[in-house]
């Protein structure tokens, strides 16, 4: 079934567009879901905006707080210099997203509105206490990630709306974040479990100040494991510590079984992901660990 | 339904094409404009064969509308070679028995040639990374590799 | 030699890297109509009401067809249980109901929604412990009114049952110190060729029809399909314009019967390509299998006595499962001397997709339990695996299990080598690493090939085969062949292949046959044409024939010569032109027939030998694997071209380790769960390690050169190495396939609370 096909070439367009199809019109950005929805039958929208020659949603900054357009595709994300440190986790979730192809066109806007469950990208920015920015006819707002996730496929986006922006703090010294992925083969997968960790170590070394831990694909959108995260905080920085507060996730998740993995492996996958992001971080934070 | 009016540029040559908006760039590669080297498959990227570039980056043709290609530079495995001269990639894939059913290779050797553009001398760990969005069923992978490099080795002594 | 043994230049790369050899996905015709199948939604329903009139009203739709409007004809291999479109009764979730031609694909995917289908359910059978049970649901209710080729041992579920009996395996399991007994489950894989199936059809008004396909086999297609449109096969042309990958996936018709219908009720031509969904659940998968073997050995390791039966849940329609049971049994005898059998091969309907061959038929799954229990009765008994095995092993001269005497029996130096290779010494270097060994042997399937070889007017030659490419380079073996006779270079050569109307007879590309066959062929007409050349050059040069010889591209005597383009164009001008027609059938190879009881294949021609080893780490937490090294040595026979054999075994290993570890299609309630590629899970580059092939050569006294088949064996045995070497790194062992992560994990997790 055919659509009508737009480019908008600004926001303001967009969001005129948006408005003015409502539920049937959907934005296309990369298409690396959007467009197999379509083809599959499961959606079919009767406008189709292409963002694409929008300017000024592709952009990424970063001096004292992140901000990522929402059009940044995985390999911009992959790639930019401010990555590489201690936001590190945030190359490794764009890095197992697909292959080259995928991620020269996914992005991370896109990603986030789709909601699967077993995104990648977005329990690293569930760490990081990302927000989102979305525009409508009515203005702009801004709302945690935390919460935006409603349902597998369902945000709180409004129809019509726009997401045009994520934005996180840096990290304070002694953070380090990792994230971890586990699947069945190697690359081009969807996640059976993923995992991403935040770590802060106060000025001695000695308790953790801060903690945040995102798990994805063992519910029915990216979630925080908030027990985990409060029984680390102000802990010493031991392996014991780790270890329990990968029980703690575990016990939090809600994973199914299905044709990917049984609920039990899956809890299995989140105990020793969570333990073993956590470890990385704390290793990345004394230096031990690249 | 209005059909769009596109001028796609593939292969450094300009076509006028009349098609449906929810037509696929692979759709219109290959049934309107008869360049089947581009292969068709799963549909959902998922396998690669599809794959091409746009403006020097490898995607998969069958999720990318026709309509977002306008004004951007397409290059399918036709494309590739010049007056009847193999590319070095081309060449390196028959001389490293790197071909069998070939019906994956025209992807392969266009996933490559992006990758080396930007990293002309990768490990062997590396290519493989590049090329993990394009499935083969027949080689193994092994020989397409070793292809990979040989001509990654061969730019870089002829520079 | 100059040309056979060296690793030239495939003759189709060029047309592949450019992207200039067309496939049949890719065939095209003016104004070709887009066909579609409409599948069954139901495992197992009667049809109560099937109406199109909606869909054949719908803009853009030239043809709906279904039951009632083709004849009314069962075919198939070994049974005659298949119509092309469900009459009266559904046995499979996505057999074909009916199919439309529409103008576009939009227009023909709209017909399919307006058909009108009801179903009633009936009682189904899902899997192989329901379809045996007693009083279960037939499959197949008038199965006894159904033909099948005579030797076939049928009874409700069960479409066949083969048997090797030799000696006395109760007395055996008597005289035995220790007896082992195990139970393996297999699952149903895909060949996953990159290319789907696709048929173009098209009529002309001499009621012939051609259809363009990528068939491995376009002589039995002609011959399949002159049985389902009821007209002469000599109406029938099969044209294979190129095939990207078949695996045995392609051998049997998949959408030819609906282009040629669709394009006979449209008046147009029609191209019918199959989906990803429809080649995950209604093409043909290698068979799920349940496995168990009871083996009898001495304290000192010596096997006495084996009893196995293999079941293989061969779905909707028996296929290829009659064969394929009867070639497990010979796989589950092993490479092995084993002085008393019972083994037996199972094939049962269920309602699932039917399904076929592909790559060794019964190999993996039939390999997977014996070597898995090799390894368990070394262990138990403090023995190395390796040389459990080679205590056991056939030899130069042995007999097989049903009696063949076994000739070029090249195991125990592939045994030695690939254990050497992988350094077998060190069978546990560090804690969750270990090392796996498997062996096995298989056929080189017969049947006849025939060629027509002709020298061009300017010395070039060509080379018409029936046999068809699909990707392993068969045919440039066998042109290498043809080259080192003719004494010419590959690159002389021009292969046209392919079409039944033009091109001889070939069994086709099917039990790694194609180089054997066609490279024996070519030979064969060699002879022929030199008989030409000379009495053509003998009159010329004016000597007598046998003092005549063939050098460099010319043929010489007394000081004078003519090249063979000479040659050609007088021959051209004086006697029709130098074209010689060189066939090969594969002998027989003898057996003792009172071993075998309702066995349709029951010796293996020309084996080969092979062993894998594997060099692997577990993560005990995760259960992920990483390989670190794989070992491959196989008896070839003679390396016709080695690049393209490593590249067999590459590939193969490839193939094989997708089955072993993370390939499955996942049946539920007769609904499959997995129907497309994000959660059919195939090997990328990341997924499969660097193989080493160790070609060894015991040659057969058939294949030219001494050459083997050399395609189907490395899909063989990477389930059991694998499984082997998680055994040996984990103390795990794993008994179904996939061997995935979470089986392992869990199973340690499971192992260590019971053991705690």
């Amino acid at each position: 079934m055919s659509f009508e096909y737009h480019e908008p070439t600004s926001v303001a367009e967009a969001i005129d567009l948006g408005a003015r199809f409502g539920a049937d019109g959907r934005f296309l950005a990369g298409g690396t879901d959007l467009i197999i929805q379509i083809h599959r039958g499961k959606l079919r929208p009767r406008h189709v905006v292409s963002l694409h020659r929008v300017p000024g949603l592709d952009g990424i900054e970063a001096n004292g707080s992140v901000t990522l357009g929402a059009l940044v595709t995985h390999r911009a994300l992959e790639r930019h210099p401010a990555f590489q440190a201690s936001l590190r986790a945030l190359v490794e979730g764009a890095e197992v997203v697909g292959g080259h192809q995928v991620r020269n066109v996914g992005t991370v806007g896109g990603n986030i509105v789709n909601a699967s469950p077993a995104a990648d990208v977005t329990p690293v920015l569930l760490a990081l206490d990302a927000t989102v920015t979305c525009a409508g006819p009515r203005g702009e707002r801004t709302l945690p990630l935390d919460g935006f996730l409603a349902d597998p496929g369902q945000t709180a986006l409004r129809p019509g709306e726009l997401l045009t922006r994520v934005r996180f703090s840096t990290l304070s010294e002694r953070s380090a974040t990792a994230f971890l992925k586990a699947g069945r083969r190697r690359a081009m997968e969807i996640s059976v479990v993923c995992v991403a960790a935040r770590l802060t170590l106060d000025a001695t070394g000695e308790r953790f100040t801060e903690a945040r831990i995102a798990l994805g694909a063992v519910a029915p959108t990216t979630r925080r494991a908030r027990a985990a995260e409060q029984a680390l905080v102000g802990r010493a920085p031991t392996q014991a510590a780790l270890r329990e507060a990968g029980r703690l996730a575990a016990i939090e998740s809600q994973p199914i079984s299905d044709v990917r993995a049984s609920a039990r492996y899956r809890t299995l996958l989140v105990e020793t992901l969570v333990t073993r992001a956590l470890t990385r971080c704390l290793g990345r934070i004394r230096g031990t660990v690249s | 339904m209005t059909k769009l009016a596109l001028t796609l540029t593939i292969n450094g040559q300009r076509h006028e094409v009349l098609t449906e908006p929810n037509r696929t760039l692979l759709d219109v590669l290959r049934a309107d404009l008869g360049l089947t080297g581009t292969k068709e498959n799963c549909l959902e990227a998922e396998c690669g064969v599809c794959t091409v570039l746009v403006d020097g980056r490898a995607v998969n043709a069958c999720i990318l509308l026709a309509a977002q290609c306008q004004g951007r530079e397409v290059l399918t495995i036709e494309g590739l070679g010049r007056d009847g001269q193999l590319h070095p990639l081309q060449r390196a894939f028959i001389d490293h028995g790197a071909v069998q059913c070939g019906y994956c290779i025209p992807a392969m050797i266009l996933s490559a040639k992006a990758y080396l553009e930007e990293h002309p001398t990768p490990t062997e760990g590396q290519v493989r990374e590049a090329l993990a969005g394009n499935l083969c069923r027949c080689t193994g992978y092994q020989k397409i590799v070793d292809a990979v490099l040989a001509a990654a080795r061969e730019s870089a002594d002829r520079r | 030699m100059r040309v056979v043994g060296k690793s030239l230049a495939r003759v189709d790369a060029p047309g592949k890297v450019s992207g200039t050899a067309v496939y049949a996905a890719d065939f095209a015709l003016p104004g070709m109509l887009c066909g579609r199948v409409l599948r069954s939604t139901q495992p197992h329903a009667r049809i109560l009401r099937l109406d199109v009139t909606e869909a054949s009203a719908l803009p853009g739709v030239r043809a709906v067809i279904s039951a009632a409007d083709v004849p009314d004809v069962r075919y198939g291999g070994a049974v005659k249980d298949e119509t092309a479109f469900a009459k009266d009764k559904v046995r499979y979730v996505g057999q074909p109901v009916a199919a439309v031609a529409a103008a576009t694909p939009e227009a023909a995917e709209a017909a399919l929604a307006a058909i009108d289908v009801v179903y009633e359910p009936i009682p189904t059978v899902l899997n192989l412990e329901a379809a045996l049970a007693p009083g279960a649901p037939l499959v197949h209710e008038a199965w006894e009114s159904y033909t099948g080729i005579p030797i076939l041992q049928r009874e409700g579920n069960v479409c066949h049952r083969a048997r090797i009996i030799v000696g006395d395996v109760e007395r055996g399991f008597e005289e035995a110190d220790h007896v082992f007994e195990h139970r393996f489950r297999t699952s149903m894989v895909h060949q996953g060729y990159t290319e789907p199936r696709a048929a173009v059809a098209s009529w002309d008004s001499s009621g012939q029809v051609t259809v363009w396909s990528n068939t491995q086999l376009p002589f039995e297609a002609q011959n399949t399909l002159a049985e389902i449109l009821q007209i002469l096969p000599s109406k029938i042309r099969v044209v294979v314009p190129g095939i990207g990958g078949g695996f045995g996936g392609k051998l049997r018709i998949g959408v030819e019967h609906f282009a040629a219908f669709l394009a006979r009720k449209s008046g147009r031509p029609v191209k019918v390509v199959t989906t990803s969904e429809e080649e995950l659940t209604a093409a043909y998968p290698r068979q799920g299998t349940v496995v168990e073997l009871k083996t009898g050995v001495t304290k000192d390791g010596r096997i006495i006595a084996k009893a196995g039966r293999i079941w293989f849940d061969t779905g909707a329609f028996a296929g290829s499962g009659p064969g394929v049971a009867s070639v497990a049994t010979l796989v589950l005898a092993g490479p092995y001397k084993i002085p008393n059998l019972h083994l037996e091969g199972v094939a049962v309907y269920t309602n699932k997709t039917n399904c076929g061959s592909f790559r060794a038929p019964s190999g993996p799954q039939s390999n997977f339990a014996v070597e898995s229990q090799m390894d368990v009765i070394a262990d138990a008994l403090g023995l190395d695996p390796l040389e459990l095995r080679l205590k056991n092993i056939v030899r130069e001269g042995d007999e097989g299990p049903t009696g063949q005497i076994l000739r070029g029996v090249g195991l125990e130096e592939c045994l030695v080598k690939a254990a050497a290779a992988i350094g077998w010494k060190d069978r546990r270097p560090g804690p969750g690493r270990g090392k796996g060994l498997a062996c096995s042997w298989w056929t080189t399937t017969g049947g006849s090939s025939g060629v027509y070889v002709k020298i061009n007017p300017d010395g070039t030659v060509a080379l018409n085969t029936g046999a068809a490419e699909i990707g392993s380079g068969a045919l440039t073996g066998a042109a290498q062949v043809l080259a080192e006779e003719l004494g010419i270079d590959l690159t002389d050569i021009s292969v046209v292949s392919a079409d039944t109307f033009s091109t001889p007879f070939d069994f086709g590309a099917q039990g790694s046959r194609t180089a054997f066959a066609v490279g024996n062929a070519c030979r064969a007409a060699v002879v022929e044409l030199k008989r030409q050349l000379f009495e053509l050059a003998a009159a010329q040069l004016g000597a007598e024939p046998d003092a005549l010889t063939l050098v460099d591209k010319h043929v010489v005597a007394l000081g004078k010569r003519l090249s063979l383009a000479d040659l050609a164009r007088l021959s051209q001008q004086t006697g029709g032109g130098l074209i010689a027609h060189g066939t090969f059938i594969a002998p027989s190879t003898p057996y003792d027939t009172k071993r075998v009881e309702g066995h349709v294949y029951p010796a293996f021609h020309s084996p080969s030998f092979h062993a894998h080893a594997v060099d692997l780490s577990v993560d005990h937490e995760t259960g992920e694997l990483t390989i670190h090294k794989y070992v491959v040595a196989q008896d070839v026979g003679f390396a016709m071209n080695p690049t393209y054999i490593e590249g067999q075994i590459e590939g193969g290993v490839a193939q094989g380790l997708g089955q072993a570890l993370s390939e499955e299609i996942v049946y539920e309630g007769g609904r499959v769960l997995n129907p497309n590629l994000t959660d059919y899970k195939m090997p990328t580059t990341l997924d499969v390690p660097r193989v080493e092939s160790i070609l060894v050569q015991h040659p057969s006294a058939v294949g030219p050169y001494g050459a083997k088949g050399v395609g189907e064996p490395p899909n063989i045995e990477p389930p059991a190495a694998v499984a082997n070497a998680v055994a040996a790194a984990t103390g795990l062992r794993v008994t179904s396939l996939p061997i995935t992560a979470e089986k392992i994990a869990l199973g340690l997790l499971d192992a260590g609370a019971g053991g705690a």
